[in-house]
């Protein structure tokens, strides 16, 4: 018996792939994991358990953009922003921090785990600049991949999401 | 021994220029890669350049080139610290003229390795 091209072969190889064919929690995790240690400081731990978050939540993010394309977003609280910006700064923080400090340096923990984000997927891929603000929309559900921490008692969420919306089905 | 931090991020320069300070490096430091090109051309030219790859006005790779095209700066060594890490990234940086490449995120033991390679540990430091 001749097996027919149906099509469905080549339909599969040419869709376009989804973070959880390329990466998963764990991944993620220990990304999220060695920026901080280094960033934030060697005693630092990220617990990967969920918390609530609060209402006045922060994002910062950096877009991949290649055979992959979409954003790596850190969220959380305002508080908790400005904690983590006081950690990286460490002595050199200032008593009193402006908006920007915090843009700037949440906004540096994005770019350092994007661009481990980055590493981990296939290339080659384009990083923009860290933005702060409210969080790029998930425009494909199936093209997410979240981790949930906790760093100092505190929620977190670590968002690697794809930019495109579903693609049509095809039949 | 003079250290040239050039990086969009505050917070990233603080960090730099602590580990460089706690060398014993004289520090300056530049947002962008025309800021860093400026503080070479009032005649501040320093040791090492610690550049950003991925930075808004001049970027990383650009400050590189500029300052290879200008015989003058050529004692000075440049190490890209960025977290761009894919290998066609490395191997441009270097063909366009970087002598190291430092992937973030680091510590600082592992920022002072990368010295200790380039030579330009401090001789009290390396002692």
């Amino acid at each position: 018996m001749t097996a027919q091209d149906t099509g469905e072969r080549r339909r599969t190889s040419d869709a376009r792939p989804v973070i959880t064919d390329l990466m998963d929690e764990g991944t993620i995790l220990a990304v999220a994991e060695e920026a901080w240690v280094s960033l934030v400081g060697e005693e630092e731990v990220l617990v990967p358990l969920a918390g609530e978050l609060p209402a006045d939540v922060v994002s910062s993010w950096v877009d991949v953009v290649g055979p992959w394309t979409g954003s790596v977003v850190l969220t959380t609280g305002q508080a908790t922003a400005e904690a983590l910006s006081r950690a990286l700064l460490r002595e050199a923080a200032p008593e009193v921090l402006e908006p920007e400090d915090v843009e700037d340096a949440f906004g540096e923990i994005a770019n350092v785990v994007g661009g481990s984000v980055k590493a981990a997927l296939p290339g080659p891929s384009g990083l923009s600049l860290p933005q702060v603000g409210h969080a790029p929309l998930v425009r494909n559900p199936v093209d997410v991949c979240r981790v949930d921490v906790l760093w100092r008692g505190e929620p977190l969420t670590i968002s690697v999401q794809g930019a495109l919306p579903p693609l049509p089905a095809s039949h | 021994m003079r250290a040239l931090v050039i990086d969009d991020s505050r917070a990233m320069r603080r960090i730099v220029t602590g580990i460089l300070t706690d060398l014993g490096y004289e520090v300056r430091d530049a947002g962008h890669g025309g800021e860093g090109l400026d503080v070479l051309n009032e005649g501040w030219v320093p040791d090492l350049a610690t550049i950003d790859w991925n930075m808004p006005v001049m970027d990383g790779l650009q400050f590189v080139s500029a300052v290879r095209s200008n015989p003058a700066w050529r004692r000075m060594t440049m190490m890209m610290v960025t977290s761009e890490s894919e290998h066609t990234q490395i191997v441009r940086a270097l063909a366009a003229g970087a002598h190291e490449y430092m992937i973030k995120p680091f510590t600082a033991d592992a920022f002072r390795d990368k010295l200790a390679l380039l030579g330009l540990l401090p001789q009290e430091v390396a002692l």
